[in-house]
C-alpha cells in the first residue's frame, strides 16, 4: 500500500525550505559583497537593456528613434493608441486572451485527471503508459508540426478543416506530458491515509480528488497554471500555421505582421511589442516567488 | 524514476479491481488521447509522408528517395552516423571495455579507444564531405549552423548562470530581486524580444549595437545582415595578409548567427541560474562547514563541493539546452533578415521553410525524421560521455 521512496523525496521538501528561509541571518553588509554587487548590477542591467530600450523607443517621436536618443524628450504615450488602433491589437489581445484562457482550463482539468491516475490508482499498463507520455517531452516540435498541420486541415482524419478556428489553436495543448509529471509528483506525497478515509464516507476517486485533493494542491496547480499560461501566451509557430486570416490570430503573430506592416516607424513597433510583453510581464511580476520557486523545483525533478 | 509498486498477484479480478482499472483509463484518457493524436501519431505520419512524393497532395510512393536527396549519398550518411556511434564505442574502450585489468591489456584498451575515436573523427568528415556533395545543401548547411548555435550558447549560457547563481547565494540583500530580473527574458514573449533585438542590432549606425561600438572607438557593424564568417568579420586583414583562408565549417559562424546566438544567451542564462540557484540550495551546508575546517580555501570548496555535487543539475540544463537549440524557431524566424535569407536558417528555419515557403511538404517530413534521429543520437552520446562523470547518489 505505501510508495515509499517517492513519499519520502517529496514529503521534506517544504518544512525545510521554510526553515531555512526563517534561520536566515540578519543581513550584514560587508566590503568584500561589494565586487559581487557590482557583477550583478551590471549583469542585471544587461539582461534588462532590451526591455529599457523598448520602453523608450515605444514613447518616441519618429524623428527622436532615428537621432540617437537614450530618452523621449515628452513621452508620447499616444504611440501606444496609434499602435493598438493600426494594427488591430484589441482583436489580437482579445483572441489570446481566449485562447490562453481555455489551453489552461484544458490543462488542468486533464493533467490533474492523469496526473491523480498515475499517482493514485493502480491499473494494468499505469508505469508504460506514463513512460510513454513522459518520452513524448523528447519530440521536437519541427518533427510533429507538419502533420499536425494536415490533420487539422483534415487531410488526415476527415474531420473537415480546423484552419482559422477556435478549436485548431487550443485543443492540441490541451495536456502536457510535463504538466501530468508534477501533478503525479504532487499527488504521490499526499498521505494514503486520506484517501482511506474518504473511501470509508463512501467516497470513490473523483469525489475525493475533487473535495479533497485539488485544495491541498494549491502550489502545483499555480505552477502548472503560471507555466501553462506563459508558453500558451508565447506560443508562436502553430498559430501563425493554423490562422491565415486575422479571425483568431493571437498577439505574438499580430506583432510578427505588425514588424512589416510598421516598416520604418519604430516607435510603434515597440508599443505593439510593449502591449505584447505586459500581460506576461504583469503576471510575472504579481506572482513571482511562485513563479520562480515553481520553475526551480519543478526543473529540478525533471 | 516512477515508483513502482510490486502489483499483488491473485488468482482472479475482483469486480471492483476491475472498476478501479475503469476509473484509471478513464482518468488518463483526455490527456493521453490529445497527446497520442498531436504528439505521437505524428512522428508515424511524418515518416509515412517521407515516404512518399508530396507536395501539398499526395503523390506517388517513392520509398527512400526524399532520404537521398537530402543526404546526398549513401555512403556518405553511413560514414557520418556511424562516425557518431563510433564516438560512443570509442569511449566505451577507453573506459569500461577493461575496467578490471590496470595493465598491459587496459593499456592496449585505451589505445585502441583512441584509434576508434581517430577514425570515427576521420569517418564523420569524409562522410560530411561525400553527404554535401550531393546533398541538401540547404539543409546541411541548417545543420552545421545548428552546431555553431548549439556549441556558442550553451556552454556560454551555463558558465554566466553558475557565476550568478554562486554570487546569489552569498545571501546578499536583494537576492530575490536579482534573480527576477535575471529570469525575466526567460518570460518574454519571444516575438517580442525578437523584435527588440531586431532593432538594437540593426545595421543602421543609430541603433544602439553601433552606437555601443562607435563610442568603444570600434568600426560599426552590419549584424543582422551580416553574413560573412566571424573570422573575416573579426582577422580579415589578417588573415588576407597571412594568406591563410579558412572555409566551410573552420570559418566559423556568420555574425548574423552571433546575434542571434547573443539572444538565445540572453534568453536562457537567467533560467538557468534559477535553478542552478535551486541545485546550490540542496547541497549539505555541513560539507562546506566540514571543509573550512580542514583548511580548504573558497575556490578549493567551489571546485570539489559545488562543482562535482552541481553536475547532475549541470548535466540537466545541457541536455535542455541543446534540445533546446534544435527546437529554437521563433526569435530566429523573426530575426532573420530578408536579404540574407539562410545566414541564420538553422535546421528547423530550414525545415519550416521547405514545407511552408517551397511546399515540398515531403522533403521536409524527410528532413524532420533527420533532424529527430539527430538528437535522439546526441542524447545517447550526452548520456553516455557526460552521464558518466555526474557524481550522483
Amino acid at each position: 500500500m505505501t510508495e515509499p521512496a517517492a513519499v519520502r523525496r517529496q514529503a521534506p521538501a517544504e518544512p525545510v525550505r521554510a526553515k531555512a528561509a526563517a534561520a536566515r541571518e540578519p543581513y550584514e553588509f560587508r566590503l568584500a559583497h561589494l565586487p559581487a554587487y557590482l557583477a550583478l548590477v551590471v549583469g542585471a542591467v544587461v539582461s534588462m537593456s532590451p526591455f529599457l530600450y523598448m520602453v523608450s523607443t515605444s514613447l518616441m517621436t519618429l524623428g527622436e528613434t532615428i537621432n540617437r536618443r537614450l530618452l523621449p524628450a515628452t513621452p508620447q504615450w499616444v504611440n501606444y493608441r496609434t499602435a493598438w488602433s493600426e494594427a488591430d491589437f484589441a482583436l489580437y489581445f482579445r483572441n489570446s486572451v481566449i485562447i490562453t484562457a481555455l489551453v489552461i482550463v484544458g490543462v488542468l482539468v486533464t493533467c490533474t485527471l492523469a496526473g491523480y491516475a498515475f499517482a493514485r490508482i493502480r491499473f494494468p499498463g499505469r508505469e508504460t503508459i506514463f513512460l510513454v507520455l513522459l518520452a513524448t517531452l523528447m519530440i521536437p516540435g519541427t518533427v510533429t508540426f507538419l502533420p499536425n498541420f494536415l490533420m487539422v486541415r483534415g487531410e488526415v482524419i476527415p474531420w473537415g478543416s480546423w484552419l482559422n478556428t477556435l478549436p485548431a489553436l487550443t485543443v492540441p495543448f490541451m495536456s502536457t506530458a510535463f504538466v501530468i509529471f508534477l501533478f503525479r509528483q504532487f499527488f504521490l506525497g499526499i498521505p494514503h491515509e486520506l484517501y482511506d478515509a474518504a473511501r470509508i464516507d463512501g467516497a470513490g476517486h473523483l469525489r475525493f480528488l475533487t473535495a479533497v485533493v485539488v485544495p491541498m494542491s494549491k502550489p502545483v496547480i499555480m505552477t502548472a497554471t503560471l507555466l501553462t499560461f506563459v508558453s500558451s501566451w508565447n506560443e508562436f509557430l502553430w498559430p501563425l500555421l493554423v490562422t491565415t486570416t486575422p479571425k483568431w490570430r493571437p498577439l505574438g503573430v499580430g506583432l510578427y505582421t505588425f514588424i512589416s506592416e510598421a516598416g520604418p516607424q519604430t516607435h510603434l513597433l515597440m508599443a505593439g511589442a510593449v502591449i505584447t510583453v505586459l500581460p506576461v510581464l504583469l503576471v510575472y511580476f504579481l506572482t513571482q516567488k511562485q513563479f520562480t520557486e515553481g520553475i526551480a523545483t519543478s526543473g529540478l525533478k525533471g | 524514476m516512477p515508483a513502482t509498486t510490486p502489483a499483488i498477484r491473485r488468482p482472479r479480478v475482483s469486480a471492483s479491481a476491475r472498476r478501479e482499472w475503469l476509473t484509471g483509463y478513464l482518468f488518463v484518457l483526455p490527456a493521453a488521447l490529445i497527446i497520442a493524436v498531436f504528439g505521437i501519431f505524428p512522428i508515424g505520419y511524418a515518416i509515412y509522408m517521407s515516404l512518399h512524393r508530396w507536395r501539398i497532395r499526395k503523390g506517388a510512393f517513392v520509398g527512400l528517395d526524399n532520404y537521398l536527396s537530402v543526404v546526398g549519398d549513401w555512403w556518405g550518411a553511413l560514414a557520418f552516423f556511424g562516425g557518431l556511434l563510433l564516438i560512443i564505442a570509442a569511449h566505451w574502450l577507453w573506459v569500461d571495455a577493461f575496467r578490471r585489468d590496470d595493465g598491459t591489456v587496459a593499456l592496449a584498451g585505451r589505445l585502441l579507444g583512441a584509434l576508434v575515436l581517430l577514425g570515427s573523427g576521420v569517418a564523420v568528415s569524409l562522410g560530411w564531405r561525400l553527404m554535401t556533395a550531393e546533398g541538401d545543401r540547404r539543409f546541411l548547411q541548417g545543420l552545421t549552423r545548428t552546431v555553431y548555435y548549439g556549441f556558442g550558447s550553451v556552454p556560454v549560457q551555463i558558465v554566466l548562470a553558475l557565476v550568478i547563481a554562486t554570487l546569489l547565494f552569498q545571501k546578499l540583500r536583494g537576492q530575490e530581486l536579482f534573480r527576477m530580473l535575471y529570469f525575466l527574458p526567460y518570460v518574454t514573449p519571444a516575438v517580442a524580444a525578437a523584435a527588440v533585438f531586431r532593432n538594437i542590432f540593426s545595421p543602421r549606425p543609430e541603433r544602439p549595437a553601433n552606437t555601443v561600438l562607435e563610442w568603444l572607438g570600434l568600426p560599426t557593424q552590419q549584424w543582422l545582415f551580416e553574413t560573412r564568417p566571424m573570422s573575416q568579420v573579426l582577422f580579415g586583414g589578417l588573415l588576407d595578409r597571412l594568406g591563410i583562408e579558412l572555409s566551410g565549417f573552420w570559418a566559423g559562424p556568420s555574425l548574423a548567427l552571433v546575434t542571434v546566438i547573443v539572444f538565445g544567451v540572453w534568453t536562457y542564462t537567467g533560467y538557468n541560474a534559477v535553478i542552478f540557484l535551486a541545485g546550490l540550495g540542496n547541497i549539505p551546508k555541513q560539507l562546506y562547514e566540514a571543509a573550512a575546517i580542514d583548511g580548504a580555501t573558497r575556490v578549493q570548496q567551489f571546485r570539489h563541493i559545488t562543482v562535482p555535487l552541481l553536475s547532475p543539475v549541470t548535466f540537466y540544463l545541457t541536455v535542455l539546452g541543446f534540445i533546446g537549440t534544435f527546437q529554437a524557431f521563433t526569435h530566429i524566424y523573426v530575426m532573420r533578415a530578408p536579404n540574407t535569407r539562410d545566414a541564420v536558417d538553422t535546421a528547423s528555419i530550414v525545415i519550416f521553410d521547405t514545407f511552408y515557403g517551397r511546399n515540398n511538404f515531403s522533403l521536409a517530413a524527410a528532413q524532420s525524421v533527420i533532424l529527430f534521429a539527430i538528437i535522439l543520437i546526441l542524447t545517447l552520446l550526452q548520456n553516455r560521455l557526460i552521464g558518466r562523470r555526474v557524481f550522483s547518489d
